[in-house]
């Protein structure tokens, strides 16, 4: 597939949940692209809505408690595209998915758009066999033989770098350690070539040396098979090595999104700069600093504040912030910003963070 | 895994000579045979009952003969003519009791298997289906009845189960499908037969039929009814229980993701999952169904394990309570092993150690 | 105290239980059931007491002594009456309107016989005839004989026809017979004549007694029975549960071993070996019956304990690994202080829902053992009732096993609803 031509394109997305207490909206109206073989990470703080977006992409959420908004689109771009046996049976073009029908969705999830989770102890079934999980994928994405299912299974975990596979598909889960099981989540998502691949924090809960093993991974994948990658974290670190894009959330909204490179030099969102600050750093310069943090906790969905929904954390604050939510419009920079006072100068005037 | 078993076996043994230990000298703790004859009684019949049961001797030494006796499997011979040999029941001279309680198994399970499966089968889907409708209107209405049929003594459903469907339908429809009370050992009767007769044929025109499972209908099918509509309803809410917390699993967000539909979803990746629970659930019961439902035998007259009991303990007949006790804890005890077992065949992360 | 108890009324399971507002509906029932229980308990305790002391005699006020054990066994009226004032088939109120009639043939063909006169004989016989509060009416003998004669003539013509219920014609004859039986009789009016109503509002056993007082008067049995084994039982088992997790070693070998042992057995073959264990002993004595309920609790209490032994013994497992507890340890507090400080405290939740728990079991277990003839032996209760009922259940009479059910499955229902509401609010996964 050319790069650089969309493959994804998110449109006024709003997820709500019903609860006790009411209709909680916990994203509102977010829209953005990914381009084939684009890597876009979404940053933000716990609860910032960024697990729920991916969610809704897939439409993974319960539908027993949560809708998506009648404005929402997910629009999913099919291009005809040569699949080791795909069963294709999506026809070319658009394809909304924000209120697709299930069947749709069963042939896009895991085929078209994969996703791997947070946690690779729990996300795998622990009563059927590794061999036995990704030959399900298969089966329902693709027309192999069953001895066709079992060498792509066995391809698959070689492509993870898992040692042994011949005999690691007759393993359980809880045979395997968490790096293992989330390089197995990688092949589960990875095995019926998708066009994007949606990670939601796949390193948080593995340790550091296992977190960059898994990162160069993906990374070296992505080269390979040119998928889209929607990475969602909220490491900083892993963002500027690994993504291409990012989008800054903050309680269930876009507030700044850009290069990854303008983001880290030019943060024209007070929340984005206070976040890039956080980032602890080695280095003489910033010996005997304190670590700078934010202020505040993320507001409560239940009850947002009437304005800028960082405004009584923002060290730019200023009257009418609190009075009417700004717009996400085009900032000095040229790049989309929710602010009235974007900052307008480069980061590296000031390392260490806010005063 | 036969290491297991026999292991296993082992360690059970003292835990099991402590239930006979406790079983015995809570039995004789008010004389038994006091009990058994009354206070009209002259000392002699006391003292040759006494004699006759072993129940004069030290009571280690009855223990330990106790034990033997379930050691080799010996709970009297009525053919002999000596009176330990014998063992006889005490209400029913002549009977022994190892008689009486294998006379006791059939009519059990011909109830109790039956009941035991359907139930499971019933409440296992109706408790998938509630969790995957979890919230809506056909999960409130399951739940709000199943409470409230939790609510209502077994003893009514028994008692207008017995009414309606061994009276009620015969005397106002004239179909005759259920006996109200009684059993017949239908195993006796031939499984299979070709009639001649028209009449007799299935629907009318299939030439077979089954004169031992149409006893069977006559006789069991109703308490088996009954008891499945008593049980369903707790066990619904179990496997209810069960099967929501088997829905928020990451597992099955994966799955979704991998665009399992919906059916394989709860058919395949939660079942296989719920078995664990499910299995403790029908693994518990099993040794119940050996004693039988004792409510419904008692009703229904049907002479089981369950009434056994219950008329002995009403009849006061003490070597029928003290062998039932005693046989019905080594079932319990095989059967947890048993339990621990099928645990191993379907959760891979259980091993047998 | 009072701060624990304020403490305890605003925390969020306290907040949460009082928005659920099923459950604050069944705690309502569940008090207003226990008050019934008291009552009646009451009544008795008062009678017993004026009995021996001849302090008040309780059956001077009629609406205090409704409810009473003495009430529960006494004969208000016809046999197996329906109620909500619904008639019976016709046959059967002939047969009810003779048996009245027949009472007072008895009295009326008595003669003369030792220093008393005949008058004086049928008088006293008159006197003794009672339905509940209806009585013979208060005129002169000759008068009364002379009605009764005239009546009986009246029910002899209806009483030829074959069968009354086939035969509509029939019917206004009949009501004029009852009309007339009635008239021989006076019925109580002001208080009496509203506690009569209430006796037969269910209508009547076999026995001709009142089926709404025997049902509300179970609900003293079952209160009883309720309380004192969920309490015993949940005590016991927490305790055991307690100190076998925390202090482990051969005190936990032994709960262990005890429970397990008990548990493989089934309740209701394990209750019934323990009732056996007593019968012959002084419990078992027909002159004692206040003391005929203590096997049942006995049994129950030791079969019970199991429940709240396992759950509150894993919880206890699991505090005793909680740093705070580790902590508490550590500094050199001893181990029974951290044990009743720390640990029973925070177990307290699942005491009360498992005392909620057996609360159900004891109510239920007793009816079933009444039914097998295991339980209760004087006085009644649901199960009684209901094994009363089931020769009637053939025959098509349904408003004793009906009334026993409907105020079992009341209260059974709000302690369910309770118990659901509590673990609700006391669990930890919930939020709200």
């Amino acid at each position: 597939m050319p790069a650089g031509e969309p493959v994804l394109s998110v449109r006024g997305l709003s997820a709500c949940f019903r609860t006790d207490l009411g209709v909680v909206t916990a994203v509102d109206d977010v829209s953005f692209d990914l381009s084939a073989g684009e890597t876009l990470a979404i940053v933000g703080e716990s609860g910032c809505g960024k697990t729920v977006t991916s969610k809704s992409i897939m439409r993974l959420l319960p539908e027993r408690n949560s809708f998506l908004s009648d404005q929402s689109r997910i629009i999913y771009h099919n291009r005809p595209r040569r699949r080791a046996a795909a069963k294709d049976r999506l026809p070319p073009g658009e394809i909304e998915l924000a209120h697709a029908d299930a069947p749709t969705m069963h042939h896009v999830r895991g085929a078209r758009i994969a996703m791997i989770f947070q946690e690779p102890m729990t996300s795998l079934n622990p009563v059927f066999t590794i061999g036995w999980q990704l030959d399900e994928a298969l089966k329902y994405h693709t027309d192999l033989s069953r001895r066709g299912r079992r060498r792509r299974a066995v391809e698959m975990l070689r492509l993870v770098e898992i040692a042994n596979p011949e005999q690691r598909i007759h393993e359980y889960p809880h045979q395997l350690s968490g790096g293992m099981r989330q390089r197995v989540m990688i092949a589960l998502a990875l095995c019926c070539e998708p066009d994007v691949l949606i990670a939601d924090e796949p390193t948080t809960a593995l340790d550091v040396t296992i977190q960059a093993q898994i990162l160069d991974l993906m990374a070296g994948l992505k080269a390979r098979l040119g998928t889209a990658i929607m990475f969602i974290t909220h490491n900083l670190g892993v963002v500027a090595q690994f993504a291409d894009r990012v989008l800054v959330m903050y309680a269930g909204r876009v507030i700044e999104s850009g290069p990854v490179r303008d983001i880290f030099h030019r943060p024209q969102h007070p929340y984005t700069r206070a976040l890039l600050d956080s980032i602890p750093r080695a280095g003489n310069r910033h010996r005997g600093r304190p670590l700078a943090t934010i202020e505040g906790i993320v507001p409560s969905l239940l009850n947002l504040p009437g304005g800028c929904k960082f405004a009584d954390r923002c060290p730019r604050r200023r009257e009418n912030c609190v009075e009417r939510e700004p717009a996400l419009e085009p900032g000095p920079d040229g790049r989309p910003v929710r602010c009235y006072y974007p900052h307008h100068e480069p980061r590296v005037a000031e390392p260490g963070g806010r005063t | 895994m036969w290491s297991f078993i026999l292991r296993r076996l082992l360690v059970s043994i003292p835990v099991y000579l402590g239930i006979i230990l406790i079983v015995m000298a809570a039995l004789r703790v008010s004389d038994p045979v006091y009990a058994y004859l009354g206070k009209n009684a002259t000392p002699e019949t006391i003292v040759a009952k006494r004699a006759a049961m072993g129940l004069d001797e030290p009571f280690l030494v009855q223990y330990a003969k106790f034990v033997g006796r379930i050691a080799t499997l010996n709970f009297g011979d009525e053919t002999s003519p000596d009176p330990r040999q014998r063992y006889e029941s005490w209400k029913y001279a002549g009977q022994s009791v190892g008689l009486k309680l294998r006379q006791a198994v059939g009519p059990s399970l011909s109830v109790t298997i039956p009941e035991l499966m359907l139930t499971t089968t019933i409440s296992v889907i109706i408790g998938m289906l509630c969790a995957y409708f979890r919230g809506t209107w056909f999960d409130r209405a399951t739940m709000a009845l199943v409470v409230m049929g939790m609510s209502v003594s077994v003893l009514v459903f028994i008692v207008l189960g017995q009414k309606l469907a061994g009276f009620s339908l015969k005397d106002a429809f004239g179909i005759d499908w259920f006996s109200p009370s009684g059993f017949e050992p239908w195993w006796e009767r031939p499984f299979l037969a070709f009639p001649g007769d028209p009449a007799e044929r299935l629907w009318g025109f299939i030439p077979v039929a089954s004169p031992a499972l149409a006893m069977w209908r006559y006789y069991c099918l109703l308490p088996v009814l009954i008891y499945v509509v008593v049980g369903v309803g707790y066990d619904t809410r179990f496997y209810r229980a069960v099967m929501v917390e088997e829905t928020g699993r990451d597992h099955i967000t994966t799955a979704r993701a991998k665009g399992a539909g919906r059916a394989k979803i709860m058919f395949v990746h939660m079942l296989k999952n719920a078995m664990i629970p499910v299995i403790t659930r029908v693994m518990i019961s099993l040794p119940f169904l050996v004693a039988g439902s004792i409510l419904l035998e008692y009703q229904f007259r049907i002479p089981g394990m369950g009434k056994l009991i219950i008329d002995a303990i009403r009849d006061k007949d003490f070597p029928i309570i003290q062998a039932f006790t005693a046989v019905f804890a080594a079932v319990f005890i095989v059967t947890n092993i048993l339990t621990d077992v099928l645990y191993a065949l379907v959760d891979p992360r259980v091993r047998l150690s | 105290m009072l701060t624990g108890l304020k403490r305890a009324w605003e925390s969020r399971a306290a907040r949460k239980f009082r928005r659920n507002r099923m459950a604050v509906a069944a705690l309502a029932v569940i008090a207003l059931y226990l008050a019934v229980g008291l009552w009646v308990l009451s009544v008795d305790g008062l009678k017993a007491l004026g009995d021996s002391t001849g302090w008040w005699n309780v059956r001077s006020a009629p609406l205090v002594d409704a409810l009473s054990t003495e009430q529960a066994g006494a004969v208000v009226g016809p046999l197996e009456e329906p109620g909500f004032g619904i008639k019976p088939r016709p046959e059967e109120r002939l047969t009810a309107v003779k048996a009245r009639l027949d009472d007072l043939g008895k009295a009326f063909r008595l003669r003369a016989r030792g220093g008393e006169d005949r008058e004086a004989r049928i008088r006293a016989a008159l006197a003794e005839i009672n339905y509940g509060a209806v009585r013979v009416a208060d005129r002169p003998v000759e008068e009364l004989r002379a009605q009764w004669e005239a009546v009986k003539r009246q029910y002899d013509t209806i009483a030829e026809s074959p069968n009354l219920d086939r035969d509509p014609a029939a019917l206004p004859a009949l009501r004029d017979l009852e009309a007339a039986t009635a008239a021989l009789f006076t019925e109580p009016g002001g208080v009496r004549g509203f506690l009569q109503d209430f006796r037969l509002s269910l209508g009547t056993d076999r026995q001709g007694r009142s089926i709404m007082v025997k049902a509300v008067y179970s609900i003293k049995v079952a209160i009883q029975i309720g309380l004192v084994v969920a309490i015993v039982a949940t005590l016991l088992g927490a305790l055991l549960g307690a100190a076998g997790a925390f202090f482990g070693g051969w005190v936990d070998y032994f709960v262990v071993w005890l429970y397990s042992t008990l548990s493989s057995l089934p309740d209701l073959v394990l209750l019934g070996v323990l009732v056996f264990m007593f019968t012959g002993s002084v419990f078992d004595d027909v002159n004692r019956p206040y003391l005929s309920l203590v096997p049942l609790y006995v049994a129950m209490c030791l079969t019970f304990w199991i429940g709240p032994c396992r759950i509150i013994r894993g919880e206890v497992l699991k505090i005793k690994e909680l740093e705070y507890v580790q902590a508490a340890t550590a500094i050199g507090f001893s181990r029974l202080y951290v044990l009743i400080r720390h640990a029973l405290p925070n177990t307290l939740h699942l005491m009360f829902i498992n005392f909620s728990l057996l609360f159900i079991a004891a109510i239920k277990n007793e009816v079933v053992l009444s039914f097998l003839g295991l339980g209760v032996k004087s006085g009644t209760s649901w199960g009684l009732m209901i094994q009363e009922s089931t020769q009637q259940v053939i025959n098509g009479f349904y408003w004793q096993i009906g009334a026993a059910t409907a105020f079992m499955f009341v209260l059974v229902l709000a302690f369910n609803i309770l118990s659901d509401a509590l673990q609700d609010a006391f669990d930890p996964k919930h939020v709200g």
